[in-house]
């Protein structure tokens, strides 16, 4: 029997507390360490333009104003609310990028760039839910052939810290057959994915699946294709994806990512950072709570996009009714911020994108309370703390429940 | 000219009302306890006897006894000396000692700080149907210092219809007591100092002559916790959980708080059999509101886990209640703090209902009707096979079975070979079979009178299968009578029935019986 540290080689993940299934630790990648359990925003870091336009348009290059802490959003520093970070190499489709500027683009690393002041952890997506979501590549936008390996590459050249193999998301209405077959051409992917990666790189290998026999049989149908001992020496963590559909059923996603912590411990994967993709707001404790160690979102920009300003993880004011002087964070202490959002602004990037800002900021402090409570003695502190923000909703009471009786200990 | 006056009460009426609210002998024995407790007393002693005068109720106790401003609030109406909220006593209105007015006679005996007084009303019942107002003779006696307790007697209580002391026994009066006085209180959960009583009841021989008393306490117990199921066949019904007590602290939209203590069990029928009980089942259990830890109301609609509020008993005590005089209903429940209890109470069943326990507690009760179901089944089966056994030949007990008859003629060599090529048993032309190599519509039934009971359609038939041909006069009588406005001729020797309605339709009737 081969000893821990021979099975996990490049071992980021130091788990620090536990209460029930949910874990809080810290994820050490390179030169960056990122606690957990978090939320890695989503940043479009292109987003059409060049350099001078910071690669962005839009709300987009506002929320990359407040990363950098710009003169234009007012100086303030914001960037520990961007200690992680995700992005999509699909990204690039948003756009229509020229080959020109995609070259220019992919040119340097991204944290190495002059325009961004960016040192936190950089968790760089495959796209497939883009590319492969109605199976077929499509590169066409930058004239590149869409596989793993022009993934890879993408990835390396944005400088990624943590690289996630091409996949193929599975559909609620997938039949068997048909998820069998993502698997295997995901697994197809992933055996090129190692092969053009080195265990000196940061690995996760995707799961899909909504159900302990459905994540089962992905995982060995990629064991199939790549073989028993690379599955379980290769990979630093997993991602948990397809789940985006789920996500107003809270049901499911519990059953998803219970059950695929469940899958992992029987693979003996148990001790891996454990990331759900796409997923955010009021699910965010119930997950955390039955062990999901970070996950990523871009709830922050649509929701203010759609006027809607977060109160809390699950409730929003329309930001024109908002009383802002009821939040203490930092762009509603701002008063140039909050002009802007009261509507005083030259353009909606300016009044939403301090919106955005302000919603992720809602979304990162709960997270630290979750933090919080996960390392404080014993398993009260998170139950009182899903207790009073979940279970005083109505209409997530019995979730709150469900994860306080299976994953917690239990109320009695 | 500006004058004031003040609304004036008619005593008399009063007392009549409140006191009509009482119809049961054991409601005297309910106030008397709650005044017992009230004066400390640690032990009761309630007797209950019939006698050719009248009944007769005795209630004796040693509390601290009572004084003359207590005796005077005994008698008087809506005077209490008792502030209830602030001393943890339970009557507080000066409403329920009214009860005794509904009697022949009033007698009190009762004993405080070397001073024993005695008071006598006669008649007040009768006299307050007079419009009078009863009054009582009180003597005044020195006694030795240190004596105290009270011992009333009731004579001759007017109860309501069927609420007779007679109609008493040890066993109603038990599950009386534990169901609907403090000697079910639930109190005891929640405090170390916790008053404890001993209430003892005689019932005189010519009542219930089947135990000489009853003893009991002041507490309401739950059966023993088995929170794994039990041997046999209905495995769950011994389960049983309790939820031990909890303050619930409730806060009402404008900031009123008040704390609500919940305790209670859930379980299965034999467990819930060892709770006493006053009435039906089905009336007893689920979550009741409760003041001075005595149940009041149920509000059931807290468990939303499908109306199965029969495995639960949760007792939710809450001194913000207020009672109706008789203490039968909660009266404030249109307040915002009676709403606000509702709802955390829904809130803390919600995480009973999702009790892995309960939930386990559930399968096994789904299994245990699982079980029945199979073993009703294989009764049925059992039945059946006896049914085959007892016949000599192949009959049909319903018109598919017909359809396997005419397949299994077939196989016996039976002419001409008819197969059913299709059948729906809900089309009106229920069969498509096969002759030679021609299909017909078809109607298949067990007796071809049935083809007629069913009111189905002649014209398009082409044949008729059936086991026989049932009841011939009823065969006649359509002969007699005809069938859907035409003329139907059954012409058994040739198996075939005409019928006409201006066009005429040769019908050929299959007997399946007879090819076997």
């Amino acid at each position: 029997m081969e000893s821990r540290s021979e099975q996990f080689k490049n071992d980021i993940f130091e788990i620090s507390a536990e209460a029930g299934d949910a874990r809080s630790g810290v994820l050490r990648i390179g030169d960056t360490e990122l606690s957990t359990p978090n939320l890695l925003p989503v940043v479009n870091f292109y987003a059409g333009g060049t350099d001078a336009s910071l690669y962005g348009g839009g709300i987009h290059r506002t929320i990359k104003e407040f990363m950098n802490g710009d003169e234009v959003v007012n100086g303030g520093d914001y960037s520990r609310y961007f200690d992680g970070v995700m992005t999509s190499v699909a990204s690039l489709t948003d756009y229509g990028i020229s080959r020109e500027r995609y070259e220019d683009y992919i040119s340097e690393p991204i944290r190495e760039r002059d325009v961004f002041d960016f040192d936190g952890t950089l968790f760089l997506d495959s796209g497939g839910f883009k590319f492969l979501g109605d199976s077929r590549l499509d590169g066409s936008d930058f004239e590149v052939e869409v596989d793993q390996e022009a993934i890879v590459e993408i990835q390396r050249k944005l400088g990624g810290d943590v690289l996630v193999n091409l996949d193929r998301p599975i559909a609620p209405d997938d039949d068997y057959p048909t998820r069998v077959e993502k698997a295997r051409l995901t697994a197809q992917n992933v055996d090129e994915f190692l092969n053009l990666t080195s265990r000196d790189d940061t690995r996760y290998l995707t799961l899909h699946g909504y159900n302990y026999s459905m994540l089962d049989t992905f995982l060995s149908e990629v064991e199939k294709v790549i073989g028993r001992d690379r599955v379980h020496r290769e990979f630093d963590g997993v991602a948990l994806g397809s789940l985006v559909p789920l996500k107003d059923n809270k049901e499911k996603l519990i059953t998803a990512v219970s059950d695929c912590r469940e899958v992992l411990a029987d693979w003996g994967f148990e001790e891996l950072p454990l990331h759900v993709l796409g997923i955010s707001s009021s699910a965010i404790p119930l997950l955390a709570a039955v062990g999901a160690d970070t996950f990523d979102s871009s709830s922050y920009i649509h929701s203010a996009i759609n006027g809607k300003y977060d109160t809390s993880l699950y409730n929003s004011e329309p930001v024109d009714d908002v009383d802002f002087s009821k939040c203490d964070c930092q762009v509603c202490s701002d008063d140039v911020l909050v002009k802007r959002m009261e509507g005083d602004a030259e353009y909606q990037k300016d009044k939403l994108g301090a919106v955005a800002m302000h919603n992720l900021i809602i979304q990162k402090e709960e997270i630290q309370r979750m933090q919080s409570a996960i390392q404080s003695p014993g398993d009260g502190e998170l139950i009182s703390y899903i207790e009073q923000s979940l279970g005083r909703e109505k209409s997530m009471q019995q979730h709150a429940h469900r994860v306080v009786n299976e994953s917690l200990g239990g109320y009695f | 000219m500006s004058t004031t006056k003040t609304p004036q009460v008619n005593e008399v009426n009063e007392f009549l009302e409140i006191a009509s609210d009482f119809e049961d002998p054991l409601e005297v024995i309910r106030e008397s306890l709650s005044n017992s407790y009230d004066a400390g007393a640690t032990e009761v002693e309630i007797t209950i006897r019939d006698r050719p005068i009248g009944s007769e109720i005795v209630i004796e106790d040693d509390g601290e006894g009572m004084d003359h401003a207590d005796l005077e609030s005994f008698f008087d109406l809506g005077n209490s000396t008792k502030r209830g909220r602030q001393n943890g006593s339970i009557g507080y209105k000066g409403h329920g000692t009214k009860i005794f007015y509904k009697s022949e006679e009033v007698l009190v005996n009762t004993t405080k700080n070397g001073t024993n007084l005695r008071a006598q009303m006669d008649q007040p019942w009768e006299k307050l149907n007079n419009r009078t107002m009863p009054e009582y003779v009180l003597n005044e006696e020195a006694v030795k210092e240190g004596n105290s307790g009270t011992h009333i007697r009731i004579t001759g209580f007017k109860s309501g219809h069927g609420f007779s002391p007679a109609s008493l026994t040890y066993n109603k009066i038990e599950h009386y007591l534990k169901w609907k006085t403090l000697a079910g209180s639930t109190g005891h959960f929640f405090t170390d100092d916790f008053p404890e009583m001993e209430i003892t009841v005689t019932l005189g021989d010519e009542i219930d002559d089947t135990r000489d008393q009853l003893v009991m306490n002041n507490k309401l117990e739950f059966p023993t916790e088995q929170r794994n199921p039990g041997e046999g066949q209905f495995s769950e019904s011994r389960m049983c959980k309790h939820y031990p007590p909890r303050e619930l602290t409730v806060e009402t939209e404008n900031g009123t708080k008040t704390t609500v203590e919940v305790v209670g069990m859930v379980g299965g029928k034999d467990a819930r059999n060892e709770l006493p009980t006053y009435g039906k089942h089905s009336a007893q259990f689920g979550v009741w509101l409760a003041k001075d830890h005595i149940k009041v109301e149920r509000v059931n609609d807290t468990i939303s886990h499908d109306n199965e509020f029969l495995h639960f008993f949760f007792i939710a005590n809450c001194q913000d209640l207020e009672l109706s005089a008789n203490r039968e209903k909660i009266r404030n429940k249109s307040s915002p703090v009676y709403q606000a209890i509702v709802e955390e109470l829904s809130h803390y069943l919600s995480k009973i209902a999702s009790d892995p326990w309960f939930k386990d507690y559930l399968s096994h009760r789904r299994k245990a009707k699982l079980t029945r179901r199979a073993e009703s089944q294989q009764s049925s089966i059992e039945k059946r096979e006896q049914r085959i056994q007892d016949r000599n030949r192949f009959t049909p007990s319903n018109d598919a079975e017909v359809v396997l008859g005419l397949e299994r003629s077939n196989r016996f060599g039976a002419e001409p070979e008819i197969t059913v090529e299709d059948y729906d048993p809900s089309a009106e032309v229920n069969a498509l079979v096969r002759q030679d190599t021609n299909l017909y519509a078809s109607s298949i039934h067990r007796r071809l009178t049935d083809h007629f009971k069913a009111d189905k359609p002649l014209e398009s038939v082409d044949k008729i299968v059936c086991w026989s041909y049932g009841d011939r006069d009823e065969l006649s009588e359509l002969e007699r009578s005809g069938y859907h406005s035409g003329e139907v001729t059954i012409d058994l020797e040739n198996d075939r029935l005409i019928y006409n309605n201006g066009r005429r339709h040769n019908i050929h009737i299959v007997t399946v019986q007879d090819r076997l």
